[in-house]
C-alpha cells in the first residue's frame, strides 16, 4: 500500500482553527471549512502524534503525520486539543505505594500535578512495555504513564519496583 | 472526592461570585483545572445562571458564565483519559468543566441536572438540551456502593465491608438441617482429641511409678501403679503398653469417624448451597447476568462453594481441633509444673510474630509469581484455540520465544522464592527447639535437684512438641477465614440478589395467543437517565410479519426483549391479545413465543436433543418432521450418527448456517404463537441464505413475526417494516410505502443497494 492511500495532510494546504464554539475546524486551500471535527491518534501508545486522522462524524478527512510541519497557530491548536482529548499524566515520582486488601495505593507526582490512585489488579491493569515503559489504568478508568521507571529516582524506582 | 455530591459546599471565593438574589442551586467540584492540570475547579448553577470557575498556576481564576437564557445544550463530552462539559450558546461554546473518569460517576447526571434548572427558569425552552451521556454500570463494579473503595478485580466484592462472622455465621446456619450429624462430629472432635493427648501422661506414669521405682530397686519388688493396686513391674507394663494400644486404635478409630462425619457434614451442606445458588441463578433475571462476568457467575456456583465446604470440613474442625489442643496441654503443663510451662510458653509470641511476618513476605513474594503464572496461562488461553493462524503465518518460533521468555521468568522468580521459603522450616524448628532447650536446662537441673520427676520431665517434652503446631496454624486462621467469607460473600450476592420480573402472586396462565401486540406508551431504560425507547405506540395484527429495522443501538433488540419479558418496563404497557404481559405467568408467556438467533446456542448433547430442547417430549416424527420443514434434515442425515450426533464444544462442528437451520427446526418443533427472528439470517452465503429463507417463510406462517435485520433484502417479505431510531418508531409501512416516504428506510435501502454493488465488482 502507498502512503497516498492513507490521505496525508499536506501542511501547507491545510489549516486548523477554532471557531467560536471552540470546535476545531479544518480548512483545506482555505476553502469549504469543516467545523467540530475529532482527531484521534491512531497509535495513542507506540507511536503518539505520529498518525493522527481527522475525523467528521465517522468520515475521515485525512491524517496528519507531523503536527510540527504545519504553520505555528494551527499546529498550536492541534497540540492544545490533543493534550486536551489524550489525558495521560506523566509520573515522574513516586512518593509511596501502600496496600489495602491487596489494592496498591499510589501516590505519585505527575506532570500534571499531584495524585492518588489505586488499581484493581496490578496484572490487568499494569501493562509493562520494553524500555521501562509503564502504563497504568486506575481504579476508576483514568491512564498514567511512566516513560521509563529505570529513570526515576531510587525510591521511585525500588516503588515500582515492588508492583511489576 | 466526596460520594455524594449534593453535599458539597463551594469555598467562598466561589460563592463570592453570587449577587444577592441568587443561591446556589447546584454545585459539583472537578479534579482537574481547565488548564488540564490536576486541582480542584468548581461547578455551580443558580437560578438564572450557570457558573465555572478554576484556578490556574498564576494564581489567577478563570471564571465563565453562561445566563440559562442562553445555553442551548450542555454535553459531556467522553475523552480518552477524562471527560469535558461543554455549554453552547447561539453564538458560542466552551468547555466549562474538565474532570477525570474518578469523577465521572457525580457528573454522570450534570447535564440533566442543569437541563431541570435550565427549564425551570426557562419553561418555554425547546429541543434537547442534554447531551452525552456516562456509563454508569461500569462504574458499579469497580467502587463499593456502601463505602465506595476500590473493589479489587480477583475478589468482586468489597473487602472493607466484609463482615466475616456475619457471613461464616449464615453460612454456618446451613448446617442446621444436620444438627445431629454436627452434634456428633464435634463430641467425637472432642473426645478424640483428648484421647490423643494421654500418651505423654502414660509415658510419665511408665517412668515414674514402674521403671523408675524398678531401677532404683534393682527389678524385684512390686510397683504402686495409680488407680490400680500393688503390682508386679511385669503387670504395670503390659497394663501400660495394652493401655497404649488401646488409646493409639481408638485415636484412630475415632479419627476415621469424625473426618467422615465432618466430610458427610461438608457435602451435605454444600449439596444444599449449589442446588440453591444454581436454582437461584435461574430464577434471576437477564439483568443481573449483564452486570456480571460469566466466570465471576460460575466461580460462585463452584469455585466459591467448594471453598465453603473445605473450610467446614477442614478448616473449621482443624481450628478447634488446635484451640482445644493448645487448652489442654497448657492447664496439663501448668499443673505438672507452672514455672517449667512458663518456659514452653516463652517462644510462643516469637513463633506467632515470625510466622505472621513470614507469612506477609512470602505472599508478597509470591505476588509477581502468580502474575508471571498467570501470564503464561493468558499466552495458552491465547495461543492454543489460535494455532490455525499461528500455523498459518508460520510463527512457530515466535511463538516458542514467548514462550519461553515467559517461563524463564516464571523459573527465575520461583528460584528467588524457593530460596527464601527454604529457609522458612528450619527457623522454625530451630525457634521451637529453644523451648526445648529451656526445659532441658531448667527442667533438668530441677530432676538433679529433686524437684520434679523424671517422668515430668519427659511427659513436658512431650507435650511440647505438640504445642507449637497448633500455635502456628491458627497463626493462619485469619487468611482461612478472610477466605472462606469472601466466598460466603459471593455466594450470598448471588442469593441476595432478587428477579427484576416476577410473577405477580397467583399469577394467571396466558390462553393461547392469537397473537395480536400492543404496545402502549412503552418507555424502558437498561440504566438510569438513558432511555433504550421512549413512549414507544404500536399495534400488530394477528399473523402479521413485522420487520424491524434500523441503525444499531436503535432499539430493535430492546422491543425483542420487552416483547419476551426478559425486562420490567419502565412506563406504559404491553398487551398481547388485550391482556397485560405482566398480569400473566412469565412461563406461560414465555412457552408461546418462539426465538430464532443470529448466532444460534447448540448445548451439547445430540443433534435430536437440541432440535427438542423447547419440547423434551417431542417424537423423533416430530423431530424429523420440524427438521424437514427448516431445510435442515438432509445435512443432519449425512453427519456421522445422523440424527443422534452429538453437537457443542468438543464433537460435530456445524456451520453457522447449519446450527441456524437446527435452531429454525428447534422454533418449529416449539410450534410458538409469536416468533422473534434476530438477526437469523446475517453473515450467510447465498445458497445457505436461500434455504433459510425458504425455511423461515415455512416457520413464519400464521404467526405473528418480529423479525429484526440489518440486511433490508431480508425482510422483503414482511407485512410491515417499523424503522427505529433512538428509541422512537419513526417511519412504519411496506417496502414501497416507504421507500417513496424517502426517509431513514429509503436512505439505508440506498446505502445497502451501493453496498452490493461495490461487492458485485
Amino acid at each position: 500500500m502507498k502512503v497516498d492511500d492513507m490521505h496525508i495532510l499536506s501542511s501547507s494546504e491545510t489549516h486548523f482553527y477554532l471557531d467560536e464554539f471552540a470546535e476545531l475546524v479544518i480548512s483545506i486551500n482555505d476553502q469549504n471549512p469543516v467545523h467540530g471535527v475529532h482527531l484521534t491518534d491512531c497509535f495513542p501508545i507506540s507511536a503518539e502524534g505520529q498518525y493522527i486522522a481527522v475525523r467528521n462524524d465517522e468520515v475521515e478527512l485525512g491524517i496528519i503525520n507531523d503536527i510540527e510541519t504545519f504553520d505555528p497557530e494551527s499546529a498550536a491548536v492541534l497540540n492544545a486539543q490533543l493534550s486536551r482529548s489524550y489525558f495521560r499524566p506523566r509520573v515522574v515520582r513516586v512518593f509511596n505505594i501502600t496496600e489495602k486488601f491487596h489494592v496498591p495505593r499510589w501516590e505519585v507526582e505527575t506532570d500534571r500535578g499531584k495524585r492518588t490512585f489505586e488499581i484493581r489488579s496490578s496484572r490487568r491493569d499494569m501493562r509493562v512495555l520494553g524500555g521501562g515503559r509503564i502504563l497504568i489504568r486506575d481504579a476508576d478508568g483514568n491512564l498514567f504513564e511512566i516513560v521509563n521507571y529505570f529513570e526515576l529516582d531510587a525510591l521511585s524506582r525500588s516503588l515500582v519496583e515492588t508492583q511489576i | 472526592m466526596a460520594s455524594n455530591p449534593d453535599h458539597i459546599e463551594a469555598p467562598r471565593e466561589v460563592l463570592s461570585l453570587l449577587s444577592s438574589d441568587e443561591s446556589v442551586r447546584w454545585v459539583r467540584s472537578t479534579d482537574i483545572r481547565l488548564d488540564g492540570n490536576y486541582g480542584v475547579a468548581w461547578l455551580m448553577a443558580t437560578e438564572y445562571r450557570l457558573i465555572a470557575f478554576s484556578p490556574n498556576n498564576e494564581g489567577r481564576n478563570e471564571v465563565v458564565e453562561f445566563p440559562f437564557e442562553e445555553i442551548e445544550s450542555v454535553e459531556i463530552e467522553s475523552l480518552y483519559g477524562s471527560a469535558a462539559l461543554r455549554v453552547r450558546t447561539a453564538e458560542f461554546g466552551a468547555t466549562i468543566a474538565l474532570f477525570s473518569k474518578t469523577l465521572a460517576f457525580s457528573f454522570a447526571e450534570a447535564p440533566a441536572e442543569l437541563e431541570r434548572l435550565i427549564r425551570e427558569a426557562r419553561p418555554e425552552a425547546t429541543g434537547r438540551i442534554a447531551l452525552g451521556h456516562i456509563e454508569r454500570g461500569v462504574y458499579r463494579q469497580r467502587r463499593c456502593e456502601s463505602c465506595n473503595a476500590v473493589i479489587p478485580r480477583y475478589l468482586g466484592v468489597c473487602p472493607a465491608c466484609l463482615e466475616s462472622s456475619k457471613l461464616l455465621g449464615r453460612f454456618m446456619s446451613y448446617s442446621k438441617p444436620y444438627w445431629s450429624l454436627a452434634l456428633a462430629s464435634l463430641v467425637i472432635l472432642l473426645i478424640g482429641t483428648f484421647i490423643g493427648l494421654t500418651p505423654p501422661l502414660l509415658m510419665r506414669i511408665l517412668i515414674d511409678d514402674v521403671l523408675d521405682p524398678v531401677g532404683q530397686n534393682s527389678g524385684s519388688t512390686l510397683v504402686n501403679l495409680p488407680y490400680v493396686e500393688t503390682v508386679t513391674p511385669t503387670y504395670a507394663l503390659g497394663t501400660l503398653v495394652i493401655l497404649l494400644l488401646l488409646i493409639n486404635i481408638s485415636r484412630n478409630a475415632l479419627g476415621a469417624l469424625r473426618s467422615y462425619l465432618l466430610s458427610r457434614l461438608g457435602e451435605q451442606i454444600t449439596y444444599d448451597l449449589r442446588s440453591e445458588v444454581y436454582q437461584h441463578l435461574h430464577r434471576l433475571s437477564l439483568n443481573f447476568y449483564n452486570d456480571r462476568e460469566t466466570g465471576r457467575i460460575m466461580a460462585s456456583v463452584t469455585q466459591d462453594v467448594g471453598r465453603l465446604q473445605d473450610f467446614l470440613s477442614d478448616g473449621l474442625q482443624e481450628t478447634i481441633r488446635n484451640i482445644l489442643t493448645i487448652i489442654i496441654i497448657i492447664s496439663i503443663l501448668t499443673y505438672l509444673d507452672i514455672k517449667l510451662a512458663l518456659c514452653v510458653l516463652l517462644p510462643t509470641p516469637i513463633i506467632v510474630f515470625t510466622t505472621l511476618r513470614f507469612g506477609t513476605y512470602l505472599h508478597k513474594l509470591y505476588r509477581p509469581l502468580y502474575r508471571r503464572w498467570a501470564g503464561i496461562s493468558a499466552l495458552l488461553a491465547d495461543v492454543v484455540p489460535g494455532v490455525r493462524v499461528v500455523k498459518a503465518f508460520a510463527q512457530e518460533d515466535r511463538e516458542v520465544n514467548r514462550f519461553e521468555t515467559r517461563s524463564l521468568d516464571l523459573l527465575k522468580g520461583e528460584l528467588s522464592v524457593a530460596k527464601t521459603r527454604s529457609l522458612f522450616a528450619p527457623l522454625m524448628t530451630f525457634l521451637t527447639s529453644i523451648g526445648t532447650l529451656l526445659i532441658w536446662w531448667i527442667g533438668g537441673n530441677k530432676v538433679i535437684n529433686g524437684l520434679l520427676t523424671l517422668g515430668d520431665f519427659v511427659a513436658f517434652t512431650g507435650y511440647m512438641w505438640q504445642f507449637y503446631g497448633p500455635v502456628e496454624s491458627l497463626c493462619h486462621l485469619n487468611h482461612r477465614f478472610q477466605r472462606a467469607a469472601t466466598s460466603a460473600e459471593r455466594v450470598f450476592e448471588v442469593l441476595d440478589s432478587q428477579p427484576d420480573v416476577v410473577d405477580p402472586p397467583n399469577a394467571p396462565t396466558m390462553p393461547k395467543i392469537q397473537g395480536s401486540v400492543e404496545f402502549r406508551d412503552v418507555s424502558f431504560s437498561y440504566e438510569e437517565g438513558k432511555n433504550a425507547l421512549k413512549n414507544l405506540n404500536f399495534t400488530v395484527e394477528p399473523g402479521e410479519m413485522i420487520g424491524l429495522a434500523g441503525h444499531s443501538g436503535a432499539g430493535k433488540s430492546t422491543i425483542i426483549n420487552l416483547i419476551c419479558r426478559f425486562y420490567e418496563i419502565d412506563d406504559g404497557s404491553i398487551y398481547i391479545d388485550d391482556i397485560d404481559t405482566r398480569s400473566v405467568s412469565l412461563k406461560s408467556l414465555r412457552e408461546q413465543i418462539g426465538v430464532v438467533l443470529q448466532d444460534p446456542f447448540l448445548f451439547n448433547g445430540t443433534v435430536a436433543e437440541n432440535i427438542a430442547y423447547g419440547n423434551p417430549e417431542a417424537t423423533q416424527d416430530a423431530i424429523i418432521a420440524a427438521a424437514k420443514a427448516a431445510n435442515a434434515h438432509e445435512f443432519i442425515i449425512n453427519l456421522p450418527d445422523s440424527y443422534d450426533s452429538t453437537v457443542g464444544e468438543r464433537a460435530v462442528r456445524l456451520s453457522g448456517g447449519e446450527r441456524q437451520r437446527l435452531s429454525i427446526a428447534r422454533a418449529i418443533l416449539r410450534n410458538p404463537r409469536i416468533l422473534i427472528l434476530d438477526e437469523a439470517t446475517s453473515s450467510m452465503d447465498t445458497e445457505t441464505e436461500a434455504k433459510i429463507q425458504e425455511a423461515l417463510a415455512r416457520l413464519v406462517k400464521g404467526r405473528t413475526t418480529f423479525a429484526i435485520a440489518h440486511r433490508l433484502s431480508t425482510l422483503r417479505n414482511a407485512d410491515r417494516l417499523f424503522i427505529i431510531e433512538k428509541g422512537q418508531l419513526y417511519e412504519q409501512g411496506t417496502h414501497d410505502d416507504l421507500v417513496a416516504q424517502n426517509g431513514i428506510y429509503a436512505k439505508l435501502v440506498r446505502m445497502q443497494m451501493e453496498m452490493s454493488r461495490i461487492r458485485a465488482v
